[in-house]
């Protein structure tokens, strides 16, 4: 079958996922129906989606409206609707009901999720809904995270989730990772993983300086009681309740929700959407920022952390000598550095060890590699195994955190390739 | 040429990279470039017999001088190498590489490493516009201006327009094809930027004029960036190529050059060709000055350009002053799709300072890598089917000092 896409319908197309997500098919070309429950909702979609591009041009391929009075005609004129609505599988399945009784028949159906279960989502639909059906999986904000995380479920026609990936590759200048229909997928299995045990290790060593140990210089954008900030605490939960309920691997134990993020929910502080309340941090009006205090459920100020091996390597860093930082960490000893050997053979142990349970086990780790470089702008795992002097070592420091070793770490040779441009990963602060 | 000049490739960093957000010292930049390099090229630290580095003004951006004396800090090996940095404005990498090719056919080096590099987003757009005024007569043209070279250029545009009208619709599809080739460039600054014609012709709140005509479209970005391109001796080229298992005429090599510095004050380079066809005939100048030494006649028989669109006027420019048009007519190449990828001759497959972006200091270099690359076959997506000439025009200030390459075969 020749499939074709010029008319996208964005269901909830309110939200950020469901706004920036539409901008970037408007900004490729393609015309756009913007549904959610009213048509301002939508307006102000539109209006994120401008911004992005930073064009107003773009609203001429944008049409919005809302479900009383657009649905209809969007959905039947649709060759795909993409779904963005709230991660609630009642909700997901009330909207694909209303779908299924619209769509054209060969008219494809993606959802946004990657918590929710593939295979539940669609089973009470038509064949062709189920045979339409996957799970394209935008990173946020996809004008700058270019991952894309795309499969199907059961009953999903093999050729439609090729065509996809093409589609969203060539067409929409996605990072398209093929990925396995398991919870979260990979970007967000491996992440929410570490982020767990941070949560964790909070408990012993405090927010400030968890962030600032494992802070950029060990190859991420953000922090990441930071980036949970920047998620939310409360989806954060969600995610990881996901994870717990629906995936079983050597290092489930570490899918932890500390008593204290439940209480710090309870209380409204679920991160950046929620900033009078705070999250992990709390911005003052004076620009001075406070740090959670689980013990005392409030917020103390900064004691501003200064450890030697940190300094050193990030002022490494700072000159480009990556891999000599990299081996002062390795070097450095204490309670500290030890946290920080932790967390990194952590991240390197596990995204080996998701080869063939989130990705297929041809891709090796450059699937894994790619959504985590893409979609979280963390330097990849192949690329940390390169910095730290390559799979020996890899080895020695699993081993040293006392994890299980993958056997994968052992055999895949991507480390070996030169990484152009590697820098952009480690940020000197 | 007297002596060939061989081009040996090299490598440019991702000119979408923010190195300030990075917190990154300018040598971080210098040093990647460099290891990149070795990667691409296969060349070897004892292979490099000087290294010349141009940068515009790291001592305004970054606080910095001396910057080729950062080139010895990349390889205990260095230690003694003779270095140099050039600076001519935009043009600084172009007036070394220049220097570089005259030190070859000169006999005193066989291979020279030649960098651009600049860090720009260290600083808001107000201060880097004023840094940026000292690539004009500060005094004169720069002081109390907020963003003189748009100004500057702007003028350009309404000097065309003066002589031979000039429609905005012109300079706006300028700007849509150096954004649409830097998306198949994967080190270009606004490869996941959007972009359409609507868009450039449009104004509004993101798309404003900054100084007359000039709007936002209009404009080379702000950029971070380096590049480094390898030269060398007809001699060490074929010890190079041999080790590579290449034949020599598979390498690149220096056709042709041009160089002309024109007075620094716009209003003056304008009053001196008031008789003369080409608005900037030093620009001319310089560009028939490369033609000739490689023994071309025609702008046709090159297969792709690499021009110094710092703005779309100055691309307009190019378009007559390389001869694709009579003066004035260089709407006719736009409105024609001859500059375009697939056209009779592609101006930019890189994207050019627009598209790819414009590190000050390192714009030279970087168009001759991409020279390099075309003419050897390896710009990827953006390769320009069977290129064999490529002329590249690097210009500092208001076309103050030109800098024209003719990089390719002449067979």
């Amino acid at each position: 079958m020749q499939r074709q896409i010029q008319t996208v319908v964005v269901l909830g197309a309110s939200g950020t996922v469901g706004s920036l997500s539409g901008g970037i098919l408007a900004q490729n070309g393609l015309n756009v129906y913007y549904l959610s429950r009213t048509k301002e909702g939508s307006q102000k979609g539109l209006n994120r989606a401008i911004k992005q591009a930073r064009s107003e041009a773009i609203a001429s391929r944008i049409t919005c409206g809302d479900y009383d009075t657009l649905f209809e005609k969007a959905c039947s004129e649709a060759d795909w609707i993409l779904e963005c609505v709230a991660e609630d599988m009642a909700v997901k399945k009330a909207m694909y009901e209303k779908v299924d009784a619209i769509r054209r028949k060969n008219a494809i159906v993606s959802s946004v999720t990657s918590s929710l279960p593939l295979e539940e989502l669609p089973k009470e639909r038509s064949d062709s809904f189920r045979a339409n059906f996957l799970s394209t999986h935008f990173y946020n904000p996809p004008g700058k995270m270019l991952a894309c995380e795309v499969t199907g479920q059961s009953q999903t026609d093999p050729a439609l989730v090729d065509f996809m990936i093409e589609f969203l590759g060539q067409r929409l200048r996605r990072v398209v990772i093929p990925v396995k229909p398991a919870a979260a997928f990979a970007g967000n299995r491996l992440a929410f993983l570490l982020f767990a045990r941070i949560t964790e290790l909070v408990r012993q060593f405090g927010v400030e300086m968890m962030d600032y140990l494992i802070g950029p210089y060990t190859g991420r954008l953000l922090p990441p009681l930071a980036t949970i900030d920047l998620v939310g605490l409360d989806i954060h939960k969600a995610i990881l309740l996901s994870l717990q309920n629906y995936t079983q691997d050597a290092m489930h134990n570490k899918l932890v929700i500390p008593a204290y993020i439940d209480s710090m929910i309870a209380a409204g502080r679920l991160g950046n959407k929620t900033r009078a309340n705070g999250g992990f941090f709390k911005k003052l009006d004076s620009g001075q920022f406070l740090y959670y205090d689980p013990a005392s459920e409030n917020y103390i100020p900064g004691f501003g952390p200064h450890i030697q091996f940190v300094e050193k390597a990030k002022n490494q860093i700072r000159i480009g000598l990556y891999r000599q930082a990299f081996e002062g960490i390795l070097q450095a000893s204490g309670t500290e550095a030890r946290v920080v050997h932790e967390i990194l053979a952590t991240y390197i142990a596990y995204a080996y060890s998701l080869i063939g349970q989130v990705t297929d086990e041809k891709y090796g780790i450059e699937g894994i590699d790619k959504v985590m470089s893409s979609g979280f702008h963390w330097a990849c795992p192949s690329l940390l195994v390169n910095m730290i002097g390559g799979a020996e070592r890899a080895v020695e420091l699993v081993q040293s955190a006392d994890l299980a070793v993958p056997q994968t770490l052992r055999t895949d040779t991507t480390w070996e390739k030169y990484y152009f441009n590697a820098g952009k990963y480690f940020i000197a602060g | 040429m007297s002596t060939n000049v061989f081009l040996l490739g090299g490598f440019q960093t991702d000119f979408a990279r923010n190195w300030a957000r990075e917190k990154k010292h300018i040598s971080a930049m210098i040093r990647e470039t460099y290891e990149g390099s070795l990667e691409c090229t296969k060349i070897k630290p004892a292979d490099i017999r000087a290294a010349f580095v141009g940068n515009f003004a790291a001592e305004l951006y970054c606080m910095q001088g001396h910057l080729g004396a950062f080139f010895v800090e990349l390889d205990p090996a260095f230690k003694g190498l003779p270095t140099c940095r050039y600076e001519a404005a935009c043009a600084s990498s172009g007036v070394a590489a220049l220097s570089a090719m005259a030190h070859i056919q000169a006999g005193l080096y066989d291979c020279i490493a030649v960098v651009g590099v600049e860090q720009m987003k260290n600083v808001d757009s107000a201060k880097g516009g004023d840094f940026l005024g000292t690539a004009a007569w500060y005094e004169r043209e720069s002081k109390g201006v907020e963003f003189p070279f748009p100004k500057l250029f702007g003028k350009l545009g309404d000097e065309y327009d003066k002589r031979y009208g000039l429609k905005a619709e012109h300079l706006a599809r300028i700007a849509e094809i150096n954004y649409a080739n830097a998306r198949r460039n994967p080190n270009a600054q606004t490869r996941d930027w959007y972009m359409s014609y609507d868009h450039a012709c449009g104004t509004g709140q993101y798309n404003p004029a900054i100084s007359g005509r000039i709007k936002v479209t209009d404009c080379s970005q702000v950029t971070d960036g380096a590049a480094i391109i390898y030269m060398a001796s007809e001699k060490f080229a074929a010890d190079y190529a041999n080790r590579c298992g290449i034949s020599l005429d598979a390498l690149p090599r220096v056709l042709g050059w041009g160089n002309t510095t024109a007075p620094i004050e716009f209003a003056v380079k304008v009053d001196d060709s008031q008789n003369d066809p080409y608005i900037l005939p030093w620009t001319r100048k310089a560009i028939t000055d490369a033609m000739q030494r490689a023994g071309l006649n025609s702008c046709w028989q090159l297969s792709a350009i690499e021009t110094h669109d710092c703005f779309t006027t100055s691309e307009y420019m190019a378009i007559d002053h390389f001869g694709l048009t009579e003066p004035g007519k260089s709407w006719q190449a736009v409105e024609a799709g001859i500059i375009a990828p697939g056209g009779r001759l592609p101006i930019n497959p890189s994207g050019g300072l627009i598209g790819c972006g414009h590190p000050v200091g390192a714009t030279g270099v970087r168009q001759l890598l991409d020279a390099y690359k075309q003419t050897a076959g390896t710009a990827g997506d953006y390769q320009i089917p069977n290129a064999k000439r490529v002329a590249t025009l690097n210009l500092g200030g208001s076309a103050t000092t030109n800098v024209v390459f003719i990089i390719g075969f002449d067979r």
